[in-house]
């Protein structure tokens, strides 16, 4: 059961991440105190991992691990959660220039749901295709606190779900085995499965955790030195 | 500096972070010594018509001060491997941190595995990457 949930990050089976899933469950383990994670969502890239089975390090690291996938569509990155066969079909998940409205659409009538991450990136988040093009339908929730997003990305989401009234969620989009679980997402409801998670998604009753811990910087050294 | 060997090294390990004050005039000696003498590393007005913010330091002077934080680190540490992603143009004439963790062994190798990346002052990481090291062991 889980409540506290990093619901973005990449493990080796993406193509931009080097990091093992059973790394991130050690880390997790380590760093108990600073980030109180019980569960995690593997997202990788343009992909859904059929293959992988990561029930015996649930059992071994006592962490809920759940997969789903980040697709490119023409609004921007979505996570979509709650892949099933049927989404596979209907969706070439590879496909960089998937259709935002199509996905949001027939992802929820299959069983699961699309929500746009790190929506205040330039190019690659929604806000910036809101300018030039009507506001998607059916969007739930968006990725409000994202934890490898620039100075300004996060703030601007809060604009969006004023307007809007989305959801709010947390996700690391940890790439490096260091990064899990920065950011995350707390659930006012225990969490035990993929079902579970999305209907959570869609009902509410969540906000985004963010277990950044920020260093204090010593007084720098020149470059040239 | 100083010497680790394998067996010294835990899961978890910080690196020492660097702290640095990334000056221009230092992002221009390094372009021209390298042989890559372009606008976009040496002079702000000309950075500036390839559509960048202003000069930029090259890639490879990054991955450069990021082995340096592994050189710094442990001396005895063999570099095999180091792959860096960019996540946003290193600006010059500002702070940048240099940081890192050991983050997995491999006891038959000896090796372990690192995260690396840069930051500034903000906590933006402009630069993320692993490196993967070799290291002495007591008994070789």
């Amino acid at each position: 059961m889980a409540r506290v949930i990093d619901l973005h990050l990449h493990s080796e089976v993406s193509d931009d991440s080097r990091a093992p899933v059973e790394a991130y469950l050690k880390w997790l383990a380590r760093k108990r105190d600073e980030r109180p994670l019980d569960g995690i969502v593997l997202t990788e890239h343009r992909q859904f991992d059929t293959r992988s089975d990561y029930r015996d390090l649930e059992d071994k690291y006592g962490m809920l691990i759940l997969k789903a996938s980040e697709v490119e569509t023409e609004y921007g990155h979505v996570l979509v959660y709650g892949v099933n066969d049927a989404m596979l079909q209907r969706f070439d998940f590879s496909n960089v220039r998937l259709r935002a409205q199509e996905v949001i659409d027939e992802v929820a009538r299959m069983g699961g749901v699309a929500m746009p991450c790190h929506p205040g990136r330039p190019t690659i988040g929604l806000i910036e295709h809101y300018e030039n093009r009507p506001p998607l339908e059916g969007v739930v929730g968006v990725e409000a606190l994202n934890g490898g997003s620039k100075k300004g990305e996060n703030e601007r989401v809060a604009t969006l779900i004023d307007t809007y009234g989305y959801h709010a969620f947390g996700g690391s989009d940890a790439h490096l085995v260091s990064f899990v679980g920065i950011c995350a997402t707390e659930f006012e409801k225990e969490i035990t499965n993929t079902e579970e998670l999305v209907g959570a998604l869609r009902a509410g009753g969540y906000r985004p955790v963010d277990f950044r811990v920020r260093r204090a910087p010593a007084q720098p050294a020149s470059s040239g030195t | 500096m100083k010497t680790l060997y394998f067996e010294e090294v835990e899961e978890g390990d910080e690196l020492p972070p660097i702290d640095l004050l990334l000056t221009k005039d230092f992002v221009r000696t390094y372009a021209k010594t390298a042989g890559m003498d372009f606008p976009r590393f040496t002079d702000d007005e000309g950075a500036r018509q390839e559509g960048l913010p202003g000069m930029i330091a090259p890639g490879v002077l990054s991955m450069g001060l990021l082995a340096r934080l592994i050189g710094e680190w442990n001396q005895a540490a063999q570099i095999t491997r180091i792959g860096t992603t960019f996540r946003s143009p290193v600006l010059p004439d500002c702070h940048i941190h240099l940081l890192g963790f050991v983050t997995q062994k491999d006891a038959e190798q000896h090796t372990a595995e690192c995260d690396i990346w840069m930051e500034n002052d903000e906590g933006e990481r402009w630069v993320i990457g692993t490196a993967t090291v070799v290291l002495p062991t007591r008994n070789s």
